[in-house]
């Protein structure tokens, strides 16, 4: 079985009141501070990008189920938003309402299907029906999703005013998603329902002696994850305005899995946390890589063996991500005062 | 349609070299492993280069980039694999993956991203039916025939090969009969690699190596272990063969749609199959 971080990292009594908003007001803050560090043309990029990451966390970090097919529900999402874009009308807030109820009937039909399955089978029947998805998109629905070349879209103004093609308005407009999002699962994961997924993840068949319908919980969360995906995925339509196979191309399920790894799986701050690292490896290492060569004078490796190198070092002496381990620490040296 | 059947037997052939490896790390150690794609490609990569040094001779270079890639695999099992031996499932794809992402990029590195390719090293076409057919793709699928017999005997006959083969069932159960399971895994892994190497090369021919060919062919393999039963060997000859056919005749009606079909397969046995164990 597939449990990604020790128990014991995740106590389940609640966290003092308050903490929702505290932690709301810490993440807007670092998304502001972030859009001065870097282009704020990325933000709304990074914005929904943190919000695929939530999603896959709710279905990998807390039930324990590593998907390879996660990115069927991003592009579904992306693709269904278009489509309404294209041949609906230009409603910017219907076309998100189309592509979540798309990616959520999949998910409910799909879900039905592949939740019978556990671990290795999970994880690549996922990627089959990812790869299934792509394909679709790629060539027998071509006539509607021109294939390969993409689609071209674009929505009216919100509420006649908000253009989400504005830098500034699609940073604002995904950045409340984003919170929206964090608010919700947290809410989730800290609620009855969220303590028996997790067990779920620690044990099923203990969950399944104490009476659940275990496959009921699973089905739930997988399309909640589905649909907040798939929320991502339609927000990505709305900014670009473009969309083309490579947002339902299984290769992208890794960077979401990295992401939530680097962090900490099983933590919604850790997911934040380690989406933002990866991005950073990915987005700042390319541009970085060249010029440090050019000044070293010697050919270095692009980014790829960079983060291959940070996965295998994750793998072998940061269990639990950057903040799984920052809290072990926390948790010992609060031990030895106690001791001492 | 001969040259479908034969089409298919190939691709077949070379999914059967490629996911003996895979079936058995994943039998044995409960590791889906990745860097199977890297040792492929490396294999390629490395053939290619003995090819052009070694004047043109196909089994010299053969040999040469099996001999140089042993090592490589045992680094990576004696270093990433053993480590992982009772991990979850995850951190073993993550690790191996890792392995992986430095393995490409490293192919990147020293021979760049344009695709090679390479010439048919038999060159004879027989003519069949109207068509010509390549001698070069009947040795493939005879040559898979042969290996698939040679590892029935090995894990029969040879004590190494009856301990895996022990140790698929019950790795727990070998290790109390005082046997250095580790030790039989790593031969075994190191075998597996260098099957991987051998099916890359003998694909290399009909197809132009690139550094992200070992991604390609694992997604099919995982549909052709999944399909044979997860380190069932009798069932990923079958699986893999079954496949290729699959790809073949679909290829031949709708060519895009080769691929989608596999995993349709993949899907729809994971279905239909009594829930497995893991």
């Amino acid at each position: 079985m597939s449990s990604p971080a020790p128990s014991s990292a995740f106590p389940v009594s609640p966290a003092p009141r308050g903490g929702l908003v505290r932690e709301l007001a810490l993440i807007a803050a670092g998304l502001v501070l972030l859009s001065f560090v870097i282009r704020i043309h990325w933000m709304a990029d990074f914005a929904v990008f943190f919000i695929l990451v939530l999603s896959f966390d709710l279905l990998y970090g807390y039930m324990g189920h590593l998907s390879f097919g996660h990115m069927l529900y991003f592009g579904a999402g992306a693709y269904g938003a278009a489509l309404w874009l294209v041949y609906g009308n230009a409603s910017a807030l219907i076309a998100l309402g189309v592509g979540m109820a798309v990616a959520a009937a999949m998910a409910a039909l799909w879900g039905g299907i592949v939740l019978r399955t556990h671990g290795a089978s999970f994880a690549l029947i996922n990627m089959a029906f990812n790869e299934i998805g792509h394909f679709l998109v790629q060539s027998p629905l071509a006539a509607y999703t021109l294939g390969e070349d993409g689609l071209s879209c674009s929505a009216d103004p919100l509420f006649g005013v908000i253009s989400l093609h504005e830098d500034r308005w699609a940073f604002v407009f995904t950045g409340s998603m984003l919170l929206a999002v964090y608010a919700l699962l947290r809410v989730l994961t800290r609620s009855p329902f969220g303590i028996l997924v997790r067990s779920i993840r620690e044990n099923e068949s203990r969950v399944q002696f104490l009476g659940y319908d275990t496959f009921r919980f699973k089905w739930v969360t997988f399309v909640i994850a589905s649909t907040i995906a798939a929320l991502a995925g339609a927000l990505f339509t709305l900014v670009q305005g473009f969309v083309s196979p490579r947002v339902i191309s299984p290769f992208g399920n890794v960077d979401v899995i990295f992401a939530v790894l680097i962090g900490g799986a099983g933590h919604l701050g850790g997911a934040l946390i380690g989406a933002a690292v990866f991005l950073a490896i990915k987005n700042f290492l390319p541009v970085m890589i060249p010029e440090l060569s050019r000044w070293l004078d010697v050919k270095l490796p692009q980014w790829e063996l960079w983060l291959g190198i940070v996965l295998l070092v994750i793998v072998f002496s940061l269990r639990g991500g950057i903040v799984g381990t920052l809290r072990a620490r926390w948790r010992k040296s609060r031990a030895v005062e106690a001791g001492a | 349609m001969i040259q479908t059947v034969v089409y298919g037997l190939t691709i077949g052939a070379i999914l059967y070299f490629f996911s003996v490896g895979l079936a058995l790390t994943f039998g044995t150690m409960h590791i889906i492993n990745f860097a199977h794609g890297m040792v492929y490609t490396l294999g390629v990569y490395l053939f290619i280069t003995f090819l052009q040094a070694l004047g043109e001779s196909f089994l010299l270079a053969l040999v040469a980039s099996l001999l140089a890639m042993l090592p490589v695999a045992w680094v990576i099992e004696r270093f990433v694999i053993r480590r992982l031996y009772g991990e979850s499932l995850d951190y073993a794809i993550i690790a191996t993956y890792g392995v992986l992402l430095i393995g490409t990029d490293a192919i990147k590195m020293i021979w760049g991203t344009t695709p090679h390719p390479v010439n048919d090293p038999i060159g004879i076409a027989l003519p069949l039916a109207g068509m010509d057919l390549p001698l070069y793709r009947v040795g493939i699928v005879l040559s898979a025939f042969a290996l698939y017999g040679a590892l029935r005997a090995f894990f029969k006959r040879s004590l190494v090969g009856k301990v895996v083969v022990a140790a698929l069932e019950d790795a727990e159960g070998v290790r109390c009969l005082g046997i250095d399971v580790n030790r039989h895994f790593s031969i075994i892994f190191v075998l597996g690699s260098a099957l991987a190497v051998l099916g890359g090369v003998l694909y290399a021919p009909i197809s132009t190596a690139d550094p992200y060919m070992g991604f390609h062919i694992l997604l099919l393999a995982f549909a052709v272990v999944i399909v044979g039963g997860m380190g069932n060997l009798n069932g990923t000859f079958l699986a893999a063969l079954a496949l290729g056919m699959v790809m073949a005749v679909t290829g031949r009606f709708w060519s895009q749609a080769a691929n989608a079909m596999v995993f349709v397969v993949m899907a729809l046995v994971i279905l239909l199959r009594p829930r497995e164990a893991h």
